[in-house]
């Protein structure tokens, strides 16, 4: 199974866009800056991992690099904008969780 | 029997870790079964403060607590709100148990400590609990008291 921790410790094909900011700061990242964006419920799984944050929790997803931005929350450093890439069916996924 | 979840958060804070001990001490003696969820540092201040584990029985990381969290899992959630991360533990934990919950917010920046509240009060129905401390829990522990006697004795506790 897909572990983000993991992952993120030990890969280099990630983008970190911000880090150690505020929940909202982050959101507001990636509303503005993902190509396009859905809206989940806070603890929605992606990529194997809960999201964490104040929900409708904003998702960035580029369908032609497949990637996808989230935030990214730690208990002592705050939040941050990750971008990472996935399979083009886990975009698909993500946009069936889509909230208004 | 009745379950709560303390969850904690980063433990740079002092008043943390005797709040937990004292929070557990009261639900327990309400006749909860009471698990705290934390990272592994701010279970080590735990574990030095109740070396007999006399207080602190059951003990788990918050985030594998995170990724098996199911609705219902727990009566009553009572969380640690201290940081922007916290507000965030706290929501995400209060939306996927939909449970009875109380967050107990603390700063010592009046601003945060309103931001703080802020967001936990537009965010959730939780029941807040909320002081300026840092290093001294007794305004929250006071408060704390309070708070559970005026649930208990309206009945609004599980």
């Amino acid at each position: 199974m897909f572990c983000l921790d993991t992952y993120l410790r030990e890969s280099e094909d990630y983008e970190i866009h911000m880090s150690r900011a505020g929940f909202k700061e982050c959101a507001k990242f990636i509303e503005k800056n993902a190509k396009e964006f859905v809206r989940v419920k806070a603890g929605e799984k992606i990529v194997g991992a809960r999201i964490i944050g104040i929900p409708p929790i904003p998702i960035g997803l580029d369908e032609v690099e497949c990637t996808i931005m989230i935030p990214y929350t730690k208990p002592c450093y705050g939040t941050a904008v990750v971008e990472i890439p996935v399979e083009t069916e886990e975009i698909q996924r993500i946009k069936t969780l889509a909230i208004k | 029997m009745k379950k709560a979840l303390i969850l904690l958060g980063c433990p740079e804070s002092p008043s943390q870790t005797p709040m937990a001990v004292y929070v557990t001490y009261k639900l327990k003696n309400m006749g909860y079964d009471v698990t705290i969820a934390s990272t592994p540092s701010a279970m080590k201040l735990l574990e030095v403060s109740d070396p007999e584990q006399f207080y602190i029985t059951q003990k788990t990381d918050i985030e594998s607590c995170l990724e098996n969290l199911d609705q219902g899992a727990y009566d009553l959630l009572v969380g640690f709100v201290h940081r922007d991360a916290a507000v965030s533990y706290f929501v995400t934990f209060y939306y996927i148990l939909n449970t009875s919950s109380i967050a107990i917010v603390f700063e010592r920046d009046a601003e945060e400590l309103e931001r703080f509240i802020n967001d936990i009060e537009n965010n959730t129905n939780a029941t807040i609990i909320s002081a300026r401390a840092y290093h001294n829990p007794t305004p929250l522990r006071v408060k704390f008291d309070k708070t559970i006697k005026t649930m208990e004795e309206s009945h609004v506790l599980p």
